[in-house]
């Protein structure tokens, strides 16, 4: 139903969007995933959750953000012996 | 009663009144998750809710709220849903004491009906997925029991854990999951990863309610969960052996996962909406991939809302979180006489104990902090005597009133580990813990003056009898 190549990433604003599953009653919604920072959603869901414009600053993610993101759990060395 | 799968449970629940059935058209979101939040508002008795007309799914079946009040939390015992607080975690801690209790192989479990492997695994085929709460980084999974075994000791039952943790659904065949380091999966992680190879995994969703309880409770590293399992529900647990893995599951599941923590491997996860009442996330967080998906006919998913307490969380890990503190604070201290570790996992736990002398009451509290769940969660011990009941708020807020003197009543200990999700720590994992002495001086502690405590009138207990007989007849 959406197409995901006309949608950006409400979170991070990435172009790259990927149709992961749509409804099984057909065209009521779709579930997207940016190819960036893996938000999932549904198409259905209220704009808050969907659109860029209406994505809470608090909620956003940048780039950086996931270049930065600490391990958890660490990886730890390997064992030599 | 033990029921043997979430199925049978939802009858009972049915039965008792207990489940309300959602038959109007609802969105799968916000509508699933607004109404799970709003269940418990309704109080002690709020139904589990049930979902099968969501809009878009031609053969949806979501059930939220299943442990979410007191009521549905006694009826998983088997207890009368009338059963107070109190009362439910004091037969939890005489059922611990039937504990190790084996569980019972049982063949043809009903998840063997269907499956799904290898590239044509799509667990969206499989669940009716939804999300929670706004800023959650997509769709979770956060009641399944997840089953895993110590990569250096594969055949020590005890050393097996079956733990619930956060799952974020990343593709059609690919989960992030969160372990916790205090958490045994954590240690079995750690240990495959510093051989180089992949954690198998079974992840089990729509279990029977004991299962669930378990799951959550905060046992010892080589305690066995379905052993207690057994003790809780007074019959030995079903179980059967998941096909890939071999990892031994609840029988009753209705949907079993199998697959492994893909080693050394880390990605973006989160955030997600935690049963601290904050969002954590935006971590680099484990990979799993789906190998195999076998599942029951027609199943049932359900699913637990977190959020702004209490919630249906808080119900699940209340009394299960304040037994295992009990039971080794006993064991040192005698006099111990309840635990509440109801608050956020025990975040906050509030003892009541007998004094054997002056700064008892103290040593006790500090020992909260040194036991193995207390280690990452206990922050704030509130001591209290043996004759308040650390469940009932109001006599411990009478208890801080009146027996506790800031001047030497109050313990901190700097730069102690909590888990790396409590919000106020000073860094992520360190925080200063606090023990409150609100227990009544004794001798030698000479501090204050309690020569003339007001208690009950010896007579009051049978009254409370009477008016309540009297009440009840007009
Ligand atoms: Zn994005």
């Amino acid at each position: 139903m959406a197409d995901p190549t006309a949608t950006v990433c409400p979170r991070c604003a990435h172009q790259t969007v990927e149709l992961v599953f749509t409804s099984p009653v057909p065209g009521v919604w779709d579930v997207l995933q940016c190819g960036r920072c893996l938000y999932m959603w549904r198409t259905s869901e209220p704009e808050r959750r969907t659109r860029r414009h209406a994505y809470p600053e608090a909620f956003r993610m940048t780039a950086e953000d996931i270049r930065s993101a600490s391990e958890v759990p660490a990886v730890p060395p390997l064992r030599t012996s | 009663m033990a029921y043997d799968d979430l199925r049978s449970f939802l009858e009972a629940l049915d039965k008792e009144g207990q489940l309300l059935r959602i038959t109007e058209e609802v969105n799968p979101e916000p509508d699933i998750a607004a109404a799970a939040n709003a269940a418990p508002r309704l109080g002690d008795a709020a139904p589990a809710l049930y979902f099968d007309n969501v809009k878009g799914f031609t053969d949806a079946r979501i059930a939220m709220n299943v442990h979410g009040s007191w009521a549905n939390h006694a009826l998983a015992l088997g207890l009368p849903k009338e059963t107070g607080t109190k009362e439910q975690v004091e037969e939890f801690v005489r059922r611990w004491a039937e504990f190790p209790v084996a569980p019972e192989r049982r063949a043809d479990p009903p998840w063997a009906q269907n499956t799904q492997e290898g590239d044509d695994v799509d667990i969206f085929q499989v669940l009716p997925l939804i999300r929670l709460n706004d800023g959650d980084g997509g769709l979770y999974i956060d009641k399944a029991a997840v089953v895993s075994k110590d990569p250096e000791d594969p055949e020590h039952s005890g050393k097996q854990n079956v733990g619930i943790y956060r799952i974020q659904v990343k593709g059609r065949r690919k989960l992030a999951l969160q372990p916790v380091p205090m958490h045994d999966i954590a240690q079995h992680l750690r240990k495959a990863e510093e051989e180089g190879e992949d954690l198998p995994v079974a992840i089990t969703i729509g279990n029977d309610p004991v299962i669930s309880i378990v799951a959550s409770t905060p046992m010892k590293y080589d305690e066995n969960e379905y052993e207690l399992a057994g003790a809780l529900r007074g019959a030995p647990a079903p179980i059967a052996e998941a096909p890939l893995t071999g990892l031994p599951v609840p029988w009753g599941s209705e949907v079993v996962i199998e697959g492994v923590i893909e080693g050394r491997k880390r990605e973006i996860e989160g955030p997600f909406g935690e049963f601290t009442g904050h969002y954590s996330g935006g971590r680099s967080m484990t990979v799993i991939r789906i190998d195999r998906i076998s599942y029951r006919t027609n199943p049932v998913f359900e699913h637990l809302y977190l959020g702004m307490p209490w919630t249906e969380v808080d119900y699940l890990i209340a009394a299960s979180t304040c037994v295992p503190l009990y039971e080794q604070l006993k064991k040192d201290f005698p006099e111990v006489q309840a635990v509440n570790a109801m608050y956020t996992h025990g975040l906050v736990a509030i003892v009541s104990t007998k004094k054997r002398y002056g700064g008892f009451a103290k040593a006790v509290g500090l020992r909260v902090l040194t036991t193995a769940h207390g280690l990452g969660y206990a922050t704030t011990v509130i001591v209290v005597d043996e004759d308040v009941d650390p469940f009932n708020l109001p006599q411990v807020m009478w208890a801080l009133s009146t027996k506790m003197n800031p001047s030497g009543d109050l313990i901190t200990i700097p730069n102690l580990p909590v888990l790396e999700l409590a919000p106020q720590a000073q860094s992520p994992g360190i925080v200063d813990k606090l023990v409150i002495d609100a227990t009544t001086p004794v001798e030698p502690d000479r501090r204050g003056n309690y020569s003339t405590q007001v208690h009950d009138l010896p007579e009051a207990a049978e009254w409370l009898t009477r008016l309540q007989r009297l009440s009840a007849r007009r």
